[in-house]
């Protein structure tokens, strides 16, 4: 049987209706898998070794943040959306205070957002550094150079992680932003520090990229494998380099663009492949893309203030509007992080009435029924390595 | 910012939906609200006319009210040729219920699975209407206003 010739896999697949003898076994990968990135779990159905059947069951790490948002105030959230996408906080709390801007109508000074712009290319840098080791490590092992390609992008990530601690004090959970611009100016010597590491990064890169694509074993297990062609991309609502992966020409940078994105020029990388290898080739020129944009930009940074409105005194002194609600979006490392925002909640409004936050690695898992079948055991782990799934984040 | 919608768009939904869309002016920001019996129609109106391919989220959102519980779902979705995002509102009562675009777009599996997990929407003619955050056995929908933070439950083993 040749489950990928059919028009479209059926997640709701009723496996007696399959082949009532065969003798599919039941397997649970994760939720303690080392490769799942976080706890996943997901129960694969096997004929041999080949996956009839996927069923992911998300969920370990729910916090219920959504709910603790209606309880807090709209300054205590950003640190608690820093702790979502613990592989990228600085997008992350990016997103949740341009939402906040754009329901109150705040501007934000241009030095704040050309600041905010590099922090979000460098998170991106860090984020698919983790993930290049991270996933060369689970397909490859010692066998396809994966293990010591780990500790290469680690070693590139941390002078990015040194960079962000100049700036705000923290490697991680960095707490910068803030409603109407940042709190932490750029001190003295970090634009040096900032370009010492891009230019370590810049003559390090074509190595690690070598390493993969001349590795035969790398490719064959990425090329043709997690197969996510473009209508069912679009319609499992996948955004960012899984997306641009599977041909479809969107970044909300270029197409929708926040901070100082529309004053510079972003190249977007897309590929057809619509396969693991072509998400490999999708994120490793955005991370050439991004050393670009830090050069570029880290020269030019205007000077004035980093923050149209007064300092943060106290915990309720953003109100939010009652009876305004939108959606807002921007481009993480990971894709579209959107949220929906409600104003006029407990406090007098100073808390959100509701916070719906979009995670994007919640779709791509939800792409893993499709991606999965037909392929064995051991791909498991290189599709869900190449969507780059942060489970802090799609479980909140 | 949903920001202008297309006038182009506006005319053709005001013409097929006379009752729910404007023929002049900027559209409710906050989101059209559209009556439930027409929430399938219009999203395979914009799928499959306007190019809103991308499905991108489904809200609902609980408003407890002197005469009883009421509703919202909004839902999102996303043209990615022009990068124009479109939503529109769906009030519902006590008793939510509406109907699926699962068929439109899978990836609303999961994220009407989420919904009816947290707020107990119930989406009709969903294949798989089960828990998906929380644990099967879970009592209650958290994100409902009536269901207080501190609500102990038992542990989970």
């Amino acid at each position: 049987m040749n489950l990928r010739q059919r028009d479209r896999i059926n997640p709701h697949l009723d496996l007696d209706t399959v082949d009532a003898a065969a003798d599919l076994m039941a397997l649970n990968m994760g939720p303690q898998h080392p490769s799942t990135h976080g706890v996943l779990r997901i129960k694969l159905f096997l004929d041999g070794e080949v996956i009839i059947k996927a069923v992911p069951y998300p969920g370990y790490l729910h916090r219920g943040v959504e709910k603790l948002c209606e309880r807090l105030t709209c300054v205590q959230l950003t640190p608690i959306f820093d702790k979502h996408d613990y592989v990228a906080p600085m997008t992350n709390e990016q997103a949740l205070n341009i939402a906040l801007e754009r329901m109150l109508g705040v501007e934000v000074p241009r030095r704040a957002r050309y600041m905010r712009t590099i922090l979000a290319e460098l998170q991106r840098l860090a984020s698919h550094l983790l993930w290049l080791g991270t996933f060369t490590l689970d397909i490859g092992g010692t066998i396809g150079g994966g293990a010591s390609l780990m500790m290469y992008t680690f070693r590139e990530r941390e002078p990015i992680l040194d960079v962000f601690e100049m700036l705000t004090g923290a490697r991680f959970h960095y707490n910068t932003h803030q409603v109407g611009g940042n709190r932490h100016d750029i001190p003295d010597g970090w634009a040096a520090a900032v370009k010492t590491c891009m230019d370590q990064l810049a003559a390090r890169m074509p190595e690690y990229e070598e390493q993969c694509v001349t590795n035969s074993v790398f490719l064959m297990r990425t090329k043709g494998i997690g197969v996510i062609e473009t209508p069912l991309a679009l319609e499992l609502g996948l955004t960012g380099p899984n997306l641009r992966a599977s041909g479809v020409d969107l970044d909300l940078r270029r197409d929708a663009p926040f901070h100082a994105y529309d004053e510079i020029k972003v190249n977007v990388a897309v590929s057809n492949g619509c396969d693991t290898h072509a998400r490999f080739e999708v994120r490793i020129a955005e991370m050439y893309e991004s050393i670009r944009i830090v050069r570029e930009l880290i020269d030019n940074v205007p000077e004035g203030p980093i923050c149209s409105l007064k300092p943060v005194r106290t915990v309720n002194q953003i109100k939010l509007p009652e009876g305004k609600q939108m959606y807002t979006a921007i481009e993480t490392p990971r894709g579209e992080l959107g949220t929906w925002l409600i104003g006029g909640g407990a406090e007098k409004g100073a808390c959100p009435y509701r916070l719906k936050i979009r995670p994007p690695s919640l779709h791509a898992m939800a792409a893993l029924p499709y991606a999965l079948v037909g392929h064995t055991v051991s791909d498991v782990v290189a599709v869900l390595g190449s969507l780059d799934p942060i489970m802090g984040e799609v479980d909140r | 910012m949903m920001g202008p919608v297309d006038p182009a768009l506006r005319d053709a939904l005001a013409k097929q939906f006379p009752d729910v869309f404007a023929a002049e002016g900027d559209l409710d920001p906050n989101g059209v609200v559209v009556p439930a019996e027409l929430h399938v129609a219009l999203a395979k109106t914009l799928k499959e006319s306007f190019g809103f391919t991308l499905y991108v989220s489904v809200i609902a959102t609980n408003f407890p009210t002197s005469d009883g519980e009421t509703y919202e779902v909004a839902t999102v979705l996303r043209n990615p040729t022009t990068a124009q995002p479109f939503w529109w509102r769906v009030r519902l009562g006590a008793d939510p219920q509406l109907a699926t675009l699962y068929p439109l777009f899978a990836g609303a599996d999961w994220q009407e699975r989420e919904q009816f997990d947290l707020l107990g929407v119930n989406f009709v003619d969903h294949p798989d209407m089960r828990r998906l955050m929380l644990s099967e056995d879970w009592e209650g929908f958290p994100l409902r206003k009536s269901y207080a933070i501190d609500t102990p439950h038992t542990p989970w083993r």
